[in-house]
């Protein structure tokens, strides 16, 4: 199973992009607060397509048709 | 990628750790730190300079005292930084050889990178002591830093 990653990106100016990498919906949100809570100040936050997706857990059902 | 945050730190520190911030970024820009200075508030004497300040900063009090800087010079560049009334970090430039417009484009880059230490220092500590590892970490070509983190 994948595990949850930040990319932190420091920029000369000061100004720190985090990307949350590896998890998607409501703990994809929580990392990120973590970050924000440990730096301060949040100016702006995109969600992306993985935000969406569907949480990792997925179950697959197969059923064999003996007809 | 599934978030993408911009944040700006906030700068609320005791004066040694802001001291050691100032110390890296002066380190970073080949810029040399003169011993500790403390100024008699009744006779500051102004000199010719462009004044800036570190954004969203405050030095905690009773952790400086009062007229007490921290000066970094390279060349003709003398940089003062220290407190004003407010708390807020100042960071005051002069230099015979420059304008004033350069005074503050040297000015505001150094704040961004006592900022830039600041906030490394910072996430490094608070990740560790969540016992997240740091996968890789590097200095890129535009002087940002990158740091990958396992959770």
């Amino acid at each position: 199973m994948e595990r949850p990653e930040f990319e932190i990106n420091i920029g000369k100016n000061g100004k720190v992009t985090v990307e949350v990498k590896g998890t998607s919906g409501k703990r994809c949100l929580e990392l990120a607060d973590l970050i924000k809570e440990i730096l301060g100040h949040e100016e702006k936050r995109t969600l992306t397509a993985e935000y969406y997706a569907p949480d990792s857990k997925v179950r697959i059902n197969t059923k064999v048709n003996r007809n | 990628m599934s978030a993408v945050c911009v944040l700006t730190p906030l700068v609320i520190t005791s004066w040694p750790v802001l001291a050691s911030a100032i110390a890296g970024a002066a380190a970073s820009m080949g810029f040399t730190i003169q011993p500790a200075v403390v100024q008699d508030e009744n006779r500051k004497v102004r000199k010719k300079g462009v004044e800036t300040e570190i954004e969203n900063s405050e030095i905690i009090k009773d952790e400086i005292g009062p007229g007490q800087k921290i000066v970094i010079t390279k060349g003709d560049i003398s940089i003062e930084i220290g407190q004003d009334e407010r708390g807020a970090c100042t960071v005051c430039v002069t230099g015979s050889k420059h304008s004033d417009v350069e005074l503050r484009a040297i000015g505001e880059e150094v704040a961004g990178r006592v900022v830039q230490q600041f906030a490394y220092h910072k996430l490094m500590t608070e990740l560790k002591n969540r016992n997240y590892s740091i996968v890789d970490e590097e200095v890129l070509a535009d002087e940002s830093v990158r740091v990958r983190v396992r959770l």
